[in-house]
């Protein structure tokens, strides 16, 4: 009996080839897609699972809360927060350690490099294990002058050499020392949300002259994790988080009144939620977290794919059951029970199924590397692992009967004596009619994610080519001009670059484009009740910068060599009590914010701010540029100042003309030749720009790949009905020809009756196309406008429309040109 | 109306050929009702389907209405078929998927005459073939009789000069059969042609004219004298 089946199964397979080929190679599509998504996702998920206190470490993140802006998030804290945990919750934190990142100029004998190496606390090797192939890890960060660094870092300066024991010499701002390599550890695995190729031990007294890195309460630059004692809830250290902040932190300015609390709040997150924040991720980890909108994105957009390639299944089942009522008549005949032929068609299609999933492994391990690179992980399929297998047979056992089920039970409840005394099998409306339901669906899933890749796409484009309120193109920001080594040099080399062929225009500035660093000032403005006090963001910029930038005055001037005042005061410069006076530029949203009516209203405006030690500053506003978008894109424009000082001057912005390649070559010869220590570094000011949309980008080449693939299973799907339907109505469309049809009348005929589906599919996509991207579009501030959804739209239907022809196009052609005798003659 | 002359078909297969018509020479007159016999297989439907210009022969000329068709491709044949032939077959071949008179209107959809007209011609036939009261019914509805009537409506709301009807009584009983004899012959006494292929005698003496064919040869010609 079971013998029978399969034969019957196989044979069936094997005489139906182009309706067992549109199932397997959907269904293989639909399930390596899955395959692969489940495997990202299980990875994604998998973050910082494998550390063994992993259910014990949290990360202590900081919230500033600034009166009359956005709360700024944060993923780091202040240096001293780790002492202070310690005393503050004595009996309930265990350790605590600090990761801060810095820049580093690394000399090996003769050579320079430039590399980011990690600062961190012995504690560390407390809180995280690492595979130490060589050497001491423990004693390592106990030691001021040693270095732990990982397998890569080792064999890219030491090759097969033993690195234990090398020196190399690390200058970071005044602090130069020789650092022996104490332990070499694996590389850590790709899924943690940690990142970096070597340890160097946090000596505070190194940086007494910076202390902003560790010891001020201002500054937030380290990643500060911890773990708790046995048996301490976390909540417990969440619910005194404030007090902890009142206790430690004095509020900054006075005259903003209220609790510390009120302004900065700490929170607690797990390690193993940092991955998938479900707030999204954040700016500032050590390495690009995932998304969790994009975990479920794809697990969306994978079920979908299968979902359509399960509908062929069905489509194709049911349009083809007609087909073999003749024999399950006979077997009905011969005594088979309903559910005995139940069983073999869910037996069939679970076969199909199989042979489908066969396939799907396959192109998984064909695909999977080009996939990996794409997500930016190195995904492995491990086929032993039992929960694949439970899942992918899961996977097939669903596909399988969902995509049997129905044409099973119609099939089997044929009445034997109807099939086989009717010569011809019609089919019943009700198996029509869910197939035209079904074919709407796969259309409607189509068209939507054609809609969303266009959308993503044209957001990307938009952003890209946003107007950002100066000049972007032809312009470079030359970097590291601000390090020991290159900043005593900086203003000859400036003016050296000035005097370079294709060089237009020279500026320093602290921050360039897209950068993320946020500064901030509080200041002082008078008001009806005496004083008022706002956060400012501040940038600081050289005489050039506005030039150089290409951004205009709206009023006012520029600053300008003439004026004395123009320069920024330094605190640290001035005298106690000394009345400061200076001169500033602002933008309109500071205009805005201060509480001026108008630029013009702003220009001779006082306000008040401190400049460092303690020391206060009256600031005479002479200019008001537009608002920029300097700080980022995808943010809000925010207020912002612009000081005339040279503090901080990292970045050497140029502005050139004509080859760029050209000008880079003698921009970099000039440096080599001027500066040794500092290796050489720049960037395109738009290409950084465009750095920022990488992630749409990505997106969007996704969602296309997605969106193509769902396009084609679907028409898969549909050129095997528009072949049955033809079958089918041979002696209709022989008929309608004996009638004067012409074969463009025909053609027309099959074309339309596959339109209608599509073009339901479309008044059921757009609106829902149209709602999910609109959604998705109030992630940025500055996004295409609502009404360009509608021309996608019909884009995507007249795309969709077009495809679905030329899939059934051909079938109907060669059907209206066969010779209507034929089909009428045996009847 | 047409003439065949030195008609040949030939049909090829991998391995065999089949000579279905060979050198038929037929003439047929405006208004002549001739009933084609035969035992099976002698070619027949073969020659139906060429005089219907379903088919194009192998070698040989067909004029009709003065214009030797024999050469031309499909689409030129289509025009001249669906202005002046009408069929009728053994098994009725209407669409099931519609109602009579939709299968009626068929003929006429393909001849750029507005929707008012149409309607009015086809309720027309369907008087004339008294199947009217049936009009909304599906084919699988009605009996093989009535069936037949709405292809023969079919066949004719077009005003076709020429009805080819192949076995039309094939597959009715006797009284249906007389039946669509009788509407067949007072078609022809409107004026219209018929050629009809049959193997009842009784049925072809409705005919003027009888042409016998034998492996693809015409035999004999018998002109059944005057009423
Ligand atoms: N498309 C075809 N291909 C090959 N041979 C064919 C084809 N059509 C008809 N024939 C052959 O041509 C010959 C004539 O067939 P035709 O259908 O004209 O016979 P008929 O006289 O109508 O027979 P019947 O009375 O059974 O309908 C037969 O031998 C048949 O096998
Ligand atoms: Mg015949």
């Amino acid at each position: 009996m079971f013998q029978n089946y399969i034969n019957v199964a196989l044979r069936n397979l094997f005489k139906n080839k182009l309706y067992s080929a549109i199932n397997i190679i959907g269904l293989a599509v639909g399930l390596a897609a899955c395959i692969m998504i489940m495997l990202f996702v299980r990875d994604e998920l998998s973050y910082d699972r494998f550390w063994s206190k992993a259910d014990n470490i949290y990360r202590l993140n900081t919230t500033f809360n600034p009166p009359g802006r956005e709360p700024f998030v944060t993923v780091m804290a202040q240096g001293p927060t780790k002492h202070a945990l310690k005393t503050y919750f004595p009996e309930e934190v265990e350790h605590v350690t600090r990761f801060n990142s810095m820049r580093v100029v690394m000399q090996k004998e003769q050579d320079v490099f430039s590399e980011i190496l990690m600062w961190t606390d012995p504690e560390t090797v407390d809180i995280f294990d690492f595979d130490v192939v060589a050497g001491d890890l423990r004693r390592t960060l106990n030691d001021n002058a040693s270095l732990a660094i990982n397998e890569t870092f080792a064999r890219k300066y030491f090759g097969e050499e033993d690195a234990i024991g090398q020196t190399l010499t690390l200058s970071v701002y005044s602090l130069k020392r020789d650092y022996r390599i104490g332990a070499v550890y694996k590389d850590l695995p790709h899924n943690t949300v940690l990142e970096f190729q070597g340890m160097a031990m946090i000596d505070e007294k190194d940086f007494v002259d910076q202390e902003w890195e560790f010891t001020q309460w201002f500054s937030v630059n380290n990643y500060v994790y911890f773990t708790l004692k046995p048996g301490v809830s976390v909540e417990t250290i969440n619910q005194r988080l404030d007090g902890f902040t009142n206790q430690f932190i004095e509020i900054p300015d006075a005259a903003l009144g209220g609790q510390s609390s009120d302004y900065i709040h700490y929170s607690t997150q797990p390690i193993t939620d940092i991955q998938l924040d479900p707030a999204g991720a954040r700016d500032g980890e050590m390495k690009a977290t995932g998304d969790m909108a994009t975990v479920i994105t794809f697990s969306a957009i994978a079920g979908l794919i299968l979902v359509i390639a399960c509908i062929n299944f069905m489509n194709l089942a049911t349009a083809k059951s007609t087909q073999r009522a003749r024999e399950v008549a006979l077997r009905k005949v011969l005594g088979a029970k309903r559910r005995q032929l139940v069983t073999q068609f869910l037996g069939e299609s679970v076969l199909i199924a199989l042979i489908g999933l066969v396939f799907g492994v396959v192109l998984v391990e064909v695909m999977l590397p080009s996939f990996g690179g794409f997500v930016d992980k190195e995904l492995t399929f491990n086929y032993l692992d039992p929960l694949t297998i439970s899942i992918l047979l899961g996977l097939v056992a669903i596909v399988g009967v969902l995509g049997g089920v129905y044409p099973a039970l119609i099939l089997s409840g044929f009445r034997p004596a109807y099939v086989l005394k009717a010569n011809k099998s019609s089919e019943s409306t009700g198996s029509a009619r869910l197939r035209n339901v079904l074919v709407v669906m796969q259309f409607a899933i189509s068209i939507a994610l054609i809609v969303s890749t266009g959308v993503v796409y044209g957001q990307k484009v938009y952003a890209t080519n946003m107007d950002p309120g100066f000049n972007k193109e032809n312009l470079i920001v030359v970097r590291n001009t601000g390090r020991s080594g290159a900043i005593d040099k900086r203003d000859a080399f400036k003016e050296q670059v000035a005097r370079l062929p294709g060089v237009k225009s020279v500026a320093f500035s602290s921050d360039a484009p897209a950068s993320g660093n946020e500064s901030n000032n509080t200041v002082r403005v008078p008001s009806e009740e005496g004083e008022r006090s706002v956060l400012i963001g501040s940038h600081r910029i050289d005489y050039e910068f506005f030039d150089t930038y290409e951004i205009p005055m709206l009023a006012g001037r520029a600053y300008s060599r003439e004026y004395a005042l123009d320069v920024s005061p330094n605190g640290f410069a001035a005298e106690e009590g000394a009345l400061l006076q200076s001169n500033l530029i602002v933008n309109e949203g500071a205009v805005r914010r201060f509480g001026f009516a108008s630029p013009q209203d702003a220009i001779g405006k006082i306000v008040k701010m401190g400049v460092g030690n303690g020391r206060q500053a009256e600031f005479t506003i002479i200019g008001v540029i537009p608002d920029t978008k300097f700080q980022s894109v995808r943010e809000v424009m925010r207020p912002e100042m612009y000081f005339l000082a040279p503090y901080g001057f990292n970045n050497l912005n140029v502005r050139y003309e004509g080859n760029p390649t050209e000008v880079v070559g003698r921009i970099e010869a000039l440096w080599k030749s001027m500066i040794t220590e500092v290796p050489f570094a720049y960037d395109y000011v738009d290409d950084v720009m465009a750095e920022e949309f990488v992630r749409e980008e990505n997106q969007s080449i996704l969602l296309a790949i997605f969106a193509g693939l769902a396009v084609v299973i679907a028409c898969l799907g549909l050129y095997g009905l528009a072949s049955f339907t033809a079958e089918r109505r041979t002696k209709e469309i022989g008929i309608r020809k004996v009638m004067g049809a012409s074969v463009f009348d025909i053609v027309r005929l099959l074309l339309w009756q596959f339109s209608k589906p599509v073009l339901l599919a479309n008044l059921i996509a757009w609106p829902i196309a149209i709602w999910g991207m609109l959604t998705w579009l109030e992630n940025f501030p500055y996004r295409i406008e609502a009404w360009v959804l509608l021309p996608l739209c019909l884009v995507a239907g007249v795309i969709a429309l077009t495809i679905a022809w030329a899939t059934v196009g051909g079938n109907a052609a060669r059907v209206a040109r066969s010779n209507p005798i034929d089909a009428l003659r045996y009847e | 109306m047409l003439k065949l002359h030195n008609l040949s078909k030939v049909y090829r297969t991998d391995e065999v050929e089949t000579a279905a018509l060979n050198s038929v020479n037929i003439e047929i007159e405006s208004g002549e009702f001739v009933a084609i016999m035969g035992p099976s297989g002698c070619g027949k439907s073969t020659l139906l389907n060429i005089i219907g210009m379903l088919d194009s022969p192998s070698s040989g000329d067909y004029i009709f209405m003065g214009e030797n068709v024999a050469p031309y491709g499909e689409a030129k044949l289509s025009n001249i078929r669906k202005q002046h032939i009408g069929f009728i077959f053994q098994s009725f071949n209407l669409i099931d998927e519609l109602s009579v008179e939709e299968n009626i209107e068929l003929a006429l959809l393909y001849h750029n005459i507005p929707a008012s007209e149409r309607r009015e011609r086809v309720a027309h036939v369907m008087d004339k073939v008294g199947i009217a009261h049936r009009a909304k019914h599906m084919p699988s509805q009605l009996s093989g009789g009535q069936q037949q009537r709405v292809a023969v409506a079919r066949a004719v709301v077009g005003d076709q000069a020429m009805i080819l009807a192949d076995e039309p009584t094939g597959n009715l009983d006797s009284a249906h059969g007389q039946e669509v004899m009788e509407m067949l012959q007072s078609l022809n006494e409107e004026g219209t042609t018929i050629v009809m292929v049959t193997h009842s005698p009784a049925h072809a003496d409705y005919a003027r004219r009888t042409i016998n064919l034998f492996d693809g040869h015409v035999v004999t010609e018998n002109l059944r004298a005057a009423v």
